[in-house]
């Protein structure tokens, strides 16, 4: 059974692959309750990423999804709904 | 020094990102010297197409000059435009840091066709994958708008900001628009135009146009005035200007490199050439008018040259009917046959060539052309010196505009 958790890690390679933004991981992991828009993320761009894992794991996330300011806000989100759809 | 009204609109940045050169002086030079760089095609996805001769620009590495996070949500055209800003922007003296009153600065571009190969590519995956794989910049990237916003918010311009959507005339309608903005107070304007057109899908779009030239030996596809025209060759690329107050310019000690005098358009639909006698005669005494120039003040003409005999013959009269006997004998000279029409950002790169021009003493020739078949003193083969202190540049589109802008030498000033 694969996993199912998108971690921080995870986090800074789509940030970098659908937005152009690159981020230390381990940056984002001291930073994680920092808004998005301090490392350059506009709503396009967390969009972006929104796309990219519902297509990664064929399923939709919930709308809220596209609206979270901090990664640790958007990762427990996704997380959560993928753990609930699993 | 001549009298000073307020609000005079001065260039005093260009950046230039041409299929010649990607610096300013590298495009003076390859100009003056009559380079032509029209080339067989190389873009990936278009050696099927019946279009094979065109002005690539090939010396420009856009990862090198614009943050990654601007690439991803951008189109070559704005690549272009944004790399010219910047150019700009560091000719001016403006280009370090903030801007220290954000609300000061504005951005117009003029655009005919948005971020084709952008869009092409998110197409494809909309009809191939489905429409969860487009990705969210399609929103924005393919616009007209798109270059002006990008510059905008990359260089935290909150000014008086526009677009032209027009055809190539509308490269000197936006200069008219920002020179406009800085007679009602805003303190500099970048403007320009930038066009990306040769990808698959935005080359197909300009098969369907009847004046473009599908000769395939690159020094015979774009040949204006003579009896071989047989239509224009299309380029990439473009420039950009900061247009400023003349006093705010000399107030902060930068070089006035030229000054924006006057500018009319008209509009007499499109491809009706010999109709573009009457509307491009009129641009140009509204031009003269707005500049409170007459005929014989004119030192040069950048001709528009669209390559289709009955448009050029149209252009011809139109000098002589706006000019009079002044028409005649004035230089008439036309770079592009070089480079290519970049659409809207053949009449910048015309603007950029006018004045180096003026402050080289020197009327570049028109690359190609030989043996011309209208009554005009075309310079041909080798520059040409001459005192230029005023420039009339010209510019008609394929949709039907005409405009005419008139520039005056930046006069004395420490550079």
């Amino acid at each position: 059974m694969i996993t199912t958790e998108v971690t921080l890690d995870e986090l800074a390679t789509l940030m970098k692959k659908a937005a152009g933004i690159t981020v230390d991981p381990k940056e984002l992991k001291q930073a994680a309750d920092t808004p998005f828009a301090s490392f350059g993320l506009d709503s396009l761009g967390l969009l972006g990423i929104v796309g990219e894992l519902e297509n990664r794991y064929s399923r939709p996330l919930p709308p809220d999804a596209e609206r979270c300011k901090t990664p640790r806000e958007f990762l427990d989100l996704v997380n959560n709904t993928l753990k609930a759809g699993a | 020094m001549s009298t000073q009204r307020p609000g005079r609109a001065a260039v005093t940045g260009i950046g230039v990102i041409a299929p010649n050169a990607t610096r300013v002086d590298a495009y003076w030079k390859s100009l003056r010297e009559g380079l032509g760089v029209l080339d067989r095609i190389t873009r990936e996805g278009c050696d099927h197409l019946p279009l094979r001769v065109a002005g690539e620009v090939r010396d420009f590495d856009a990862a090198a000059l614009i943050e990654e996070r601007f690439l991803v949500q951008t189109d070559r055209f704005s690549h272009f435009a944004m790399a010219a800003a910047a150019l700009a922007l560091d000719d001016a003296g403006l280009g370090s840091g903030d801007p220290a009153d954000p609300y000061s600065i504005g951005v117009v571009t003029a655009a005919g066709s948005g971020g084709g190969e952008f869009g092409q590519r998110e197409l494809q995956k909309l009809w191939g994958q489905g429409s969860k794989f487009v990705g969210p910049y399609q929103s924005i990237a393919w616009f007209y708008a798109a270059s002006t916003g990008q510059i905008s918010i990359r260089g935290g311009f909150k000014g008086p900001c526009g677009v032209v959507a027009s055809d190539e005339a509308g490269g000197l309608d936006a200069v008219a628009h920002a020179a406009r903005a800085v007679g009602r107070g805003t303190g500099a304007v970048v403007v320009g135009a930038a066009e990306a057109p040769l990808a698959p899908y935005s080359m197909v779009c300009q098969l369907g146009y009847p004046d473009l030239s599908t000769v395939e030996e690159p020094d015979r596809a774009y040949r204006p005035f003579t009896r071989a025209a047989c239509g224009f060759v299309p380029a990439e690329g473009g420039a950009m200007l900061v247009v400023e107050d003349e006093a705010q310019a000399r107030d902060r000690g930068t070089a006035v490199r030229a000054v924006v005098a006057g500018h009319a358009a008209t509009f007499t639909g499109a491809s009706r050439w010999e109709q573009s006698r009457e509307g491009l005669a009129r641009a140009i005494r509204g031009a003269l008018d707005e500049a409170g120039c007459a005929p014989e003040e004119i030192d040069v003409v950048f001709a528009d040259a669209l390559g289709v005999p009955e448009a050029d013959r149209a252009e011809a009269l139109a000098i002589a009917d706006a000019l009079g006997a002044h028409g005649t004998r004035v230089p008439v000279t036309a770079p592009k046959t070089g480079i290519g029409r970049a659409y809207c950002g053949a009449p910048l790169l015309d603007i950029a060539a006018a004045v180096l021009a003026m402050e080289h003493g020197q009327v570049p020739p028109t690359p190609n052309v030989f043996d011309i078949c209208h009554d005009l003193d075309l310079v041909m083969s080798r520059a040409r010196p001459a005192e230029l202190r005023t420039a009339l540049v010209l510019s008609r589109g394929l949709m039907g505009s005409n405009a005419a802008l008139v520039l005056r030498r930046g006069g004395d000033c420490a550079r």
